[in-house]
């Protein structure tokens, strides 16, 4: 890589930080353009700085690094990544399976000179297996990321009340608005199992916001939710199931 | 006589992996293997009758390990092909399974033995009928020690595996990979620009350790355990920095009553590694105590991540567990550990009996 390479830490302790700070500090060639805490401030940092390099820790609240890497990777011109962990067997695994680039605290300057040289993108195939190891561990993503002008829109997935696949997209319906993903339903349902529930061939709804059932003239049954007035029609297929998590709701309010 | 495991079959990778009690016959130590016992046999054999004179005794050898060889080998090639069928069934239908596999290649080879040597001059059925019998009698008495033999051999490596995995479990909950090297990177971070809280860092690791590390059934007073949870806070607060807060509230609780070592710090450590880390802005851990009715209760309160979606780990689970079972072996009272989760809360309550502590209370 040039020299003047732009850095960005991303670490939750404080004292972590200014550990890489101070070891930067000591090579040559390396800017450090910001300190993020967590995965979403790496992603607001990252659209406004552009960095070369992201020093990226695993464990971090809110957003850990996994779910970070994989939305940072649908931008544009998406940073190289840099894994930083004390101690996760389970990620480090990974890791050396794929060849992804990692560091283990404490980071030792001359091994961080080397991954800085030898930093480069994360493959397609590194962040999908990233994404099954994550899947395995039972932590789906809390967010979901879309492409958007200049950028990645973030939108915590407790607040999205449904998916709707419509040819190539998928709407991601949410409390502030829509945006478009390309992700097909199928693996959103399964990421999301916990969390969504099927009700047509082409809609995933957020269990938390269903509310009940309202049937038409025509006999077609539509979802309720508790926000906002969509139509959204159940399916015959998928009605059982709807029905059967409703009682379960109305069980557990009793 | 660990079989070999060979990379390059494709039907099992990895023969130690499946639970089959059957070394893999695939193995070129294993055929080996199985060519000499085969071989030892038709020793045996060869050796046993007495009237016959020494010169035949070799012609007699050279027929007869060729015949044994012949099933030993077949029998060899036929349990590695079906290996994967045998891996589905259960040990002993296994076991059964591969014994009749042998008898019924023991029972071929005679009779493929038998039309090729007597065909032309023929011999009496009766004899056809012997020879058989006699044969299948033979792979009887040595193919079913041989099972056996593999089968407790299985069953002995197996239960060393699970000994030392036990063994390797109980060292790491103790050592806690996870904390010490944070710790350490926290130490490594102050050492230039704050060495004495470096020190102190260092001094309450090493008395965290030297707790972790002793016997555990060994008994402190509270006020020891106490300190030890306040050390191990230090540190963390290092970590954490102002995400982490704690109010104690433990002035009621009587500092001379006894325990058994480490029974509060886990449920401190779990309330942070579950709580306080995973939340963006941190959190306050509330640690109160009071005595009612001589009986201790001490409540750790921790808020919860916002995020709904992430279950529970089994991590915690066992963490409980075990202090569970380190309170009802510890105490002669009633004792009761109470897990109470609400809207963005995590409770544990720990109550165990008022012993007061005596110099020589070993018990």
């Amino acid at each position: 890589m040039s020299p003047g390479m732009k850095i960005l830490i991303a670490d939750d302790e404080p004292l972590a930080r200014s550990r890489l700070q101070s070891l930067l500090e000591d090579l040559n060639d390396w800017q450090v353009i910001g300190e993020a805490a967590n995965g979403r401030q790496v992603l607001e940092l990252v659209q406004q700085h552009q960095p070369d390099v992201v020093l990226l820790d695993i464990r971090m609240p809110g957003m850990d690094g996994m779910e970070a890497a994989e939305h940072l990777n649908k931008l544009p011109n998406p940073p190289a990544i840099i894994f930083t962990t004390a101690y996760d067997q389970y990620a480090l695994q990974a890791f050396k399976s794929h060849a992804v680039d990692y560091l283990l605290k404490p980071i030792k300057q001359q091994q961080l000179e080397q991954a800085l040289q030898a930093a480069t993108q994360l493959t397609r195939a590194q962040l999908q297996s990233l994404a099954q190891m994550q899947q395995e561990q039972d932590t789906p993503p809390l967010h979901i990321s879309a492409r958007v002008q200049g950028g990645v829109r973030l939108v915590p997935i407790n607040e999205v009340l449904y998916f709707l696949a419509e040819h190539k997209y998928v709407t991601v319906c949410y409390q502030d608005g829509e945006v478009l993903i390309e992700e097909p339903l199928k693996s959103l349902e399964q990421k999301f199992a916990d969390q969504f529930i099927r009700i047509h061939r082409n809609a995933l709804v957020a269990r938390q916001f269903i509310t009940g059932l309202r049937k038409d003239n025509e006999g077609r049954v539509f979802i309720q939710l508790r926000q906002g007035d969509h139509q959204l029609e159940v399916s015959r297929r998928h009605l059982p199931q709807v029905r059967e998590l409703l009682r379960s709701l109305s069980a557990a309010g009793d | 006589m660990p079989a070999t495991p060979e990379p390059s079959r494709p039907s099992s990778p990895e023969p130690e992996q499946d639970n089959l009690f059957l070394p893999d016959f695939c193995g070129i130590r294993m055929v080996f293997l199985v060519v000499v016992i085969a071989e030892l046999a038709a020793i045996v054999i060869a050796l046993a009758p007495m009237e016959t004179p020494l010169t035949e005794r070799w012609a007699h050898l050279g027929l007869i390990s060729l015949f044994v060889q012949w099933a030993a080998l077949s029998s060899c090639a036929l349990l590695c092909l079906l290996r994967r069928q045998l891996c589905r069934l259960r040990p002993w239908q296994a076991g059964i399974a591969s014994y009749l596999l042998i008898l019924l290649v023991i029972a071929l080879v005679s009779e493929g033995a038998y039309w090729l040597v007597h065909y032309p001059g023929g011999m009496s059925a009766l004899w056809h009928a012997k020879f058989v019998a006699r044969n299948l009698l033979i792979g009887l008495i040595i193919a079913g020690p041989l099972l056996r033999y593999f089968y407790v051999q299985h069953q002995w490596r197996r239960q060393v595996r699970a000994e030392s995995e036990a063994r390797l479990q109980a060292l790491q909950s103790r050592i806690r990979p996870h904390f010490l090297f944070n710790s350490m990177n926290t130490i490594v971070s102050l050492i230039q620009h704050n060495p004495q809280q470096a020190e102190e860092a260092v001094e309450n690791l090493a008395d965290l350790f030297r707790a972790s590390l002793s016997d555990a059934r060994q008994r402190v007073t509270l006020d020891d355990e106490l300190a030890l949870c306040r050390r191990y806070l230090q540190i963390e607060k290092l970590r954490l920095g102002e995400r982490l807060d704690v109010h104690w509230q433990v002035d009621a609780l009587p500092g001379d009553a006894q325990l058994p070592a480490l029974l509060i710090q886990p449920l401190i450590e779990n309330a942070i590694y579950h709580g306080i880390e995973p939340r963006t802005d941190g959190g306050t851990i509330e640690i109160s105590g009071e005595l009612v009715d001589n009986q201790l209760q001490i409540t750790i309160d921790n808020p919860i991540p916002d995020n709904p979606a992430r279950p529970h780990s089994r991590g915690n689970q066992l963490a409980h567990e075990n202090i569970r079972d380190r309170l009802s072996a510890g105490f002669a009272g009633p004792t009761r550990l109470a897990l109470d989760q609400m809207d963005h809360h995590y409770k544990v309550c720990l109550s165990f009996p008022y012993e007061p502590w005596h110099e020589n209370s070993d018990r």
